[in-house]
């Protein structure tokens, strides 16, 4: 069963791989700054870097969601469940949610990737436990909506502050380069060789904290599904470092495969930026995502950061030069992103009600 | 070697290859003064001939020696296209010199002595054209910011393009006018309609520079 669960973990991480870590190369890839199998390489390397050295830091973050809407057994159910001589069963039972959130929310990210809208895979597992829980949880209970509310809140307030903040951010730091120091680029080749760093240095400081950020969560949910399992898998996956490093390498596989066509939208789609602000946005989008991480307590979405990062880039060369068409439709995926994985998730707890409760 | 010494190779070499174009087009001035005089004799002609395609051959062979110069620089890929494409651009006039020498040549053709001071004037404007230009790539290399800010030199390029396109309507006018017959009238305007295409030709890559400028502009 834990290979079972596995596989949907790979899934998702190979999902999230293919949308959110193309960011952090996508303007670089759009104004052909660096090429794409380098752009993929570089992500790929160092998502993993981030999640071996700082992944596990984030791994319990989603625990308390899941175990309140039901996905994965509260500690007292385990006691139960050992006391009857079920836990065989709890254990099964446990391993199958886990995978159905995980296609769920797999499922929906691959979609958008393939339509090319940059979206949250943190926010698709986010609304697959709450449209799972929908389905179990008690929402008259003060317990479960404690702890659902705040974050339905939070994630939902992302979609605005998150993309605003890196807006704000990539505006003052296109404005102030522009204003004080491309004057000072004299040369062609001292003008590329500054483009060309400042896209390396920024990009592997993004794709770095992805692998940080985005691995925990892609795993956090296997690796407590694995605490209820038994067998050598299931003792290799509570390890924290490992689980996070085995997610790194799932984004890793999907960056290297699938990436491009997201990388091209938030490149070259979205707004008309020129090679110097494309490294800027990608310093505003990691600034933005470390930020707003700290100070909202959740992991906010690369995706929503280089989104507003780039219109704002667009917008120091006045209104006309954003593409808000094009915006206007990746915000409506972002909304809908989470939705339809808790809709998918809702869908298929009714759907299998009858043995989750037998 | 390092990139610092590559990257400045490269602007010695199209600073090169605009030298081989620019001596190009002074044999190809020394052709059609010969050309436009009844005294000169064929093989004179010939000769002078030869000497358009020797320049043309350098200027060949300095654009391709520019081609290979920017592997290892720290040129990003789009720059290497723009300046590969201004190189390639500056060549063809000198592609376009040879090419009205050559079927002048082999037609035994000769420019009517009363045209041949519009013929050099357009020459001359073009020359001036040329010079302009080669201030301008100059100026990427050395005074990017400078160029990036301010680009007027791109609209005095321009600007005597549009004297020549003066010259050569009043040419057109002159040449239907002249007394010969249409076959020797639509000859000559063909040559003259060449002969203006070079500043077509460099008007064209001040647009390419300025193309170049726009897209890395803020």
């Amino acid at each position: 069963m834990i290979y079972l669960l596995l596989f949907a973990g790979l899934f998702m991480g190979w999902s999230l791989g293919t949308n959110d870590a193309a960011n952090a190369f996508g303007t670089a890839v759009a104004t052909r700054v660096i090429s794409y199998r380098t752009a993929v390489t570089l992500i790929a390397i160092m998502v993993v870097v981030g999640a071996f050295i700082g992944g596990a830091n984030n791994i319990d973050k989603v625990a308390e969601l899941s175990t309140s809407n039901k996905v994965i057994a509260s500690t007292e159910e385990v006691y139960l469940a050992i006391e009857e001589g079920e836990e065989d069963k709890l254990r099964l039972k446990t391993a199958i949610k886990a995978a159905i959130i995980f296609t769920c929310a797999a499922l929906t990210v691959f979609v958008m990737s393939y339509l090319k809208f940059p979206v949250s895979a943190n926010q698709s597992i986010t609304g697959a436990i709450i449209g799972w829980g929908l389905c179990y949880a008690d929402y008259s209970d003060p317990a479960v909506l404690a702890v659902n509310l705040p974050q339905i809140g939070k994630f939902a307030s992302t979609w605005v502050l998150n993309p605003l903040g890196a807006g704000i951010i990539s505006f003052v730091l296109v404005f102030v380069v522009n204003k004080f120091i491309s004057a000072k680029l004299t040369t062609l080749s001292g003008y590329d060789k500054i483009i060309r760093i400042g896209y390396l240095v920024a990009g592997i400081f993004a794709s770095y904290s992805i692998g940080q950020n985005s691995s925990a969560n892609v795993t956090a949910l296997y690796f407590d599904a694995a605490f209820a399992q038994t067998g050598v898998a299931a003792n290799l996956l509570t390890d924290a470092r490992l689980t996070a490093t085995i997610g790194g390498i799932a984004i890793a596989v999907g960056v290297l495969t699938f990436s491009k066509r997201v990388m091209m939208t938030v490149g070259s789609s979205i707004a008309e930026i020129t090679q110097i602000d494309g490294f800027l946005v990608i310093i505003a989008m990691a600034l933005t995502v470390v930020i707003m991480g700290k100070w909202m307590g959740i992991p906010v979405s690369t995706s929503q950061a280089v989104v507003g990062a780039v219109v704002g880039a667009g917008l120091t060369r006045g209104v006309k030069s954003v593409h808000f068409g094009v915006f206007k439709n990746i915000a409506i995926a972002w909304v809908s992103s989470p939705t339809v994985a808790g809709l998918m998730a809702y869908l298929v707890a009714i759907c299998t009600k009858n043995y989750f409760l037998s | 070697m390092f990139k610092k010494e590559r990257n400045n190779e490269v602007h010695a070499v199209i600073m090169e290859e605009i030298t081989a174009v620019e001596n190009c087009m002074r044999s190809f001035e020394n052709f059609i003064r010969a050309a436009s005089s009844r005294v000169t004799d064929d093989d004179t002609l010939k000769m002078l001939c030869d000497d358009v395609c020797k320049k043309e051959d350098v200027a060949d062979k300095t654009l391709r020696k520019m081609i290979d110069s920017l592997v290892g620089t720290s040129f990003l890929p789009s720059s290497r296209e723009d300046l590969i494409a201004i190189a390639s651009s500056c060549d063809k006039v000198a592609n376009k010199c040879e090419y009205v020498t050559l079927m002048a040549v082999h037609q035994h053709f000769r420019f009517p002595e009363e045209l041949a001071e519009s013929l050099l004037k357009i020459i001359t404007i073009t020359h001036k054209q040329f010079d302009k230009l080669e201030e301008s790539i100059s100026m990427l290399f050395a005074k990017f910011n400078n160029m990036l800010k301010d680009h007027a030199i791109l609209d005095e390029v321009r600007a005597l393009e549009t004297e020549v396109d003066v010259i050569e309507q009043a040419l057109y006018e002159r040449i239907f006018q002249m007394d010969m017959d249409l076959a020797h009238q639509m000859q000559l305007s063909n040559y003259v309609e060449a002969l203006c295409d070079i500043a077509d030709i460099i008007e064209d890559i001040a647009d390419k520079i300025q193309i170049m400028l726009v897209t890395r502009k803020n």
